[in-house]
């Protein structure tokens, strides 16, 4: 595996990359790959790791082992000024000194582009972060959305094959960071560059992306689409991380059964060893609330919140696991209930399954079907 | 209200006595003649006389020299310092010789730089004979700069050091080499501490007399020296407020040129 030739449509490549300061170990044994023109998340709690990668990719750290390539040359000795990369940064990072359009002509002004041209360019990026007509204003006169456009104008403007953002979104309040996703995903599809988004936020990452790599502990927890990983989470980490989750320990009997608090179940998951323990994930989502009698499960309600859409519930079951549900139904805090699901809404999950180890499993079931 | 006016009344008093009351003094001691007479003529002697004319160019000659041999000196070590691991350790190294008196550094020179003294001695035993060094332009301008190089030091560090590293990240991101960098983004954002550094050692630069005399053996008389004259030798007090007068406005405008100016950006 170790310097294979990266194939020629991942614009990026990691291979067994690591990282570490003095004895503090941020990344361990990380390969990836990048497609060109999609819009990748790097999806993580803070310190998970994410940020270190982005970094490694913009140059301004160096991998401590492993091969990073970039369009098939390997890239881990050359420095963050001679690499086709810009980044957009978390706090915009944007010179004071300047104003916008002097911000946003800054790169091109160093690889010697013609004034004319510099201006036709820094024009046509400002316009497409809608911000025409403000080249003259000073950065200390602009907000932090209007900031937030400049420091991404100016990083476009230079056409970098791979676009970084770094945790870009954050600083924005609620609504126009909802707006930024929308137009931040509007402008990757227009100008086909490869986005490398980096952050926290689990809905934002759902919602933007055409592949998200889900990082803690410096390790690739799972990667795929959001489909993908909302409906398939690897592991427990995955399945805590992204949505809300149900999970419980259970057994699976055989393929396609699954036991929970001693009660069997059909699924829709196979190829695990018989009365192998594993854990099942249902999203609250996909539980609801019925009379005893038609329950697959029993509990009591303990609480019951009204969301506007739907009423998020919790039930404590007789084995005193707790479920959350999110239901059109109303029903009483106390009250005795059953809860119901389809053999599709149950997804297993082994212990210590790789990606590796997941797909092959999947693709050795679906065949046999 | 009322209470956040009581605590403005020590500070007021504070400049009223020891800032507003001097100044008012040497203006109004600058009209009186050597006879206690009221008269303009301190100042027609000052402008029309060509010793004061050398005397206030050779002033501002050696001190801008003072200044920019100081800035080319500590620029670096600031640029230096805060790359350091420790750099707040190397920083009151440099800070250090200020808690010293300046008069007793002054001597300590003296006896480093005399006919017998530790480097003439060393000249000596390496066999390269014994040179004048005291009493000469090249002494003087050494230790003026020696004294002055923590003031210089110290805004232009904290300056530097207030510069968000991820402006240079960003630099170097946009294809920027580290000259490039430095140049367009880490010098005219350290500006502030230049001018403040600039400030802090121009215009006392302007008014030095002890290192004159005792380093450079009086042979530059500048603004500083005469004004000690003036009113230890001479006693002539209006002439010396008078030079203090001048001396004042010199400051004034040297603020005024290197203050707070409107955001000059990029290059263009």
């Amino acid at each position: 595996m170790i310097g294979e030739k990266p194939m020629a449509k991942n614009v990026m490549e990691f291979q067994h990359v690591s990282k570490q300061y003095d004895d503090n170990v941020v990344l361990r044994d990380i390969s990836f790959e990048i497609e060109a023109g999609k819009f990748y998340t790097l999806l993580g709690p803070s310190g998970s790791g994410k940020t270190t990668i982005l970094r490694l990719i913009a140059g301004f750290d160096h991998a401590s082992a492993g091969d990073i390539y970039f369009d098939g040359q390997r890239i881990n000795d050359v420095p963050a000024n001679r690499r086709q990369v810009n980044t957009v940064f978390q706090d915009y990072a944007l010179f004071p000194h300047m104003n916008v359009a002097e911000n946003v002509a800054f790169g091109l002004q160093i690889k010697g582009v013609k004034k004319a041209e510099i201006k036709q360019r820094v024009k046509e990026a400002l316009h497409l972060v809608q911000l025409d007509g403000y080249d003259n204003r000073e950065i200390t006169a602009m907000s932090g959305g209007q900031r937030q456009r400049v420091a991404i104008a100016r990083a476009i403007v230079n056409k970098p094959k791979v676009l970084l953002l770094d945790e870009a979104l954050s600083a924005l309040d609620h609504k126009l960071r909802v707006q930024m996703q929308t137009e931040l995903r509007q402008l990757q599809r227009q100008l086909g560059i490869t986005f490398i988004f980096v952050t926290h936020d689990q809905e934002e990452a759902l919602a933007m992306s055409d592949q998200i790599l889900i990082i803690n502990d410096g390790k690739i927890q799972q990667s795929g689409t959001p489909v993908d990983i909302y409906d398939e989470p690897l592991n427990h980490f995955v399945a805590d991380f992204i949505g809300e989750s149900n999970i419980v320990p259970g057994i699976m009997k055989k393929d396609y059964v699954v036991s929970i608090n001693g009660q069997d179940f059909d699924c829709v998951d196979a190829g695990m060893k018989p009365n192998e323990k594993v854990e099942v994930v249902i999203r609250p989502e996909d539980l609801d609330i019925t009379t005893v009698e038609k329950g697959k499960l029993i509990g009591t309600v303990e609480t019951q919140l009204f969301r506007g859409v739907d009423y998020q519930i919790t039930v404590i079951d007789q084995r005193n696991h707790k479920w959350k549900i999110n239901s059109i139904h109303k029903t009483k805090v106390g009250a005795k209930v059953g809860i119901t699901f389809d053999p599709e809404d149950i997804h297993v999950m082994r212990y210590n399954e790789t990606e590796e180890d997941f797909d092959a499993r999947l693709d050795s079931y679906e065949e046999a079907d | 209200m009322r209470q956040k006016a009581m605590f403005i009344v020590p500070y007021a008093l504070w400049i009223v006595l020891f800032v507003i009351a001097p100044l008012v003094l040497i203006l109004y001691q600058s009209f009186f003649n050597i006879n206690g007479q009221l008269t303009l003529n301190n100042y027609a002697e000052y402008l029309t006389s060509a010793v004061y004319l050398k005397m206030t160019l050779n002033s501002v000659w050696y001190a801008f020299l003072i200044t920019l041999v100081t800035l080319i000196i500590s620029y670096p070590t600031a640029y230096i310092l805060n790359k350091l691991p420790n750099k707040q350790f190397w920083l009151l190294l440099v800070i250090l010789p200020t808690w010293i008196n300046l008069l007793l550094k002054t001597y300590a020179f003296i006896g480093l730089f005399s006919r017998t003294g530790t480097i003439n001695e060393f000249l000596q035993f390496v066999g390269l004979g014994s040179h004048q060094l005291l009493f000469t332009d090249a002494s003087f301008m050494f230790v003026a700069a020696y004294i002055e190089i923590p003031f210089m030091v110290l805004p232009i560090f904290n300056n530097l050091a207030e510069i968000n590293p991820s402006l240079i990240n960003a630099s170097y991101d946009l294809g920027a080499t580290h000259w490039q960098t430095f140049r367009r983004i880490i010098w005219p954002l350290s500006m502030p501490g230049v001018k403040a550094g600039i400030q802090a050692v121009f215009i006392p630069s302007l008014s030095l007399f002890m290192i004159t005399r005792l380093i450079g053996g009086n042979r530059v008389i500048t603004l500083g020296t005469a004004i000690e004259e003036h009113f230890l030798t001479t006693q002539n007090w209006g002439m010396g407020s008078t030079i203090g007068v001048v001396l004042i406005i010199a400051m004034f405008i040297i603020m005024f040129v290197t203050g707070e100016g409107k955001r000059k950006g990029g290059q263009h």
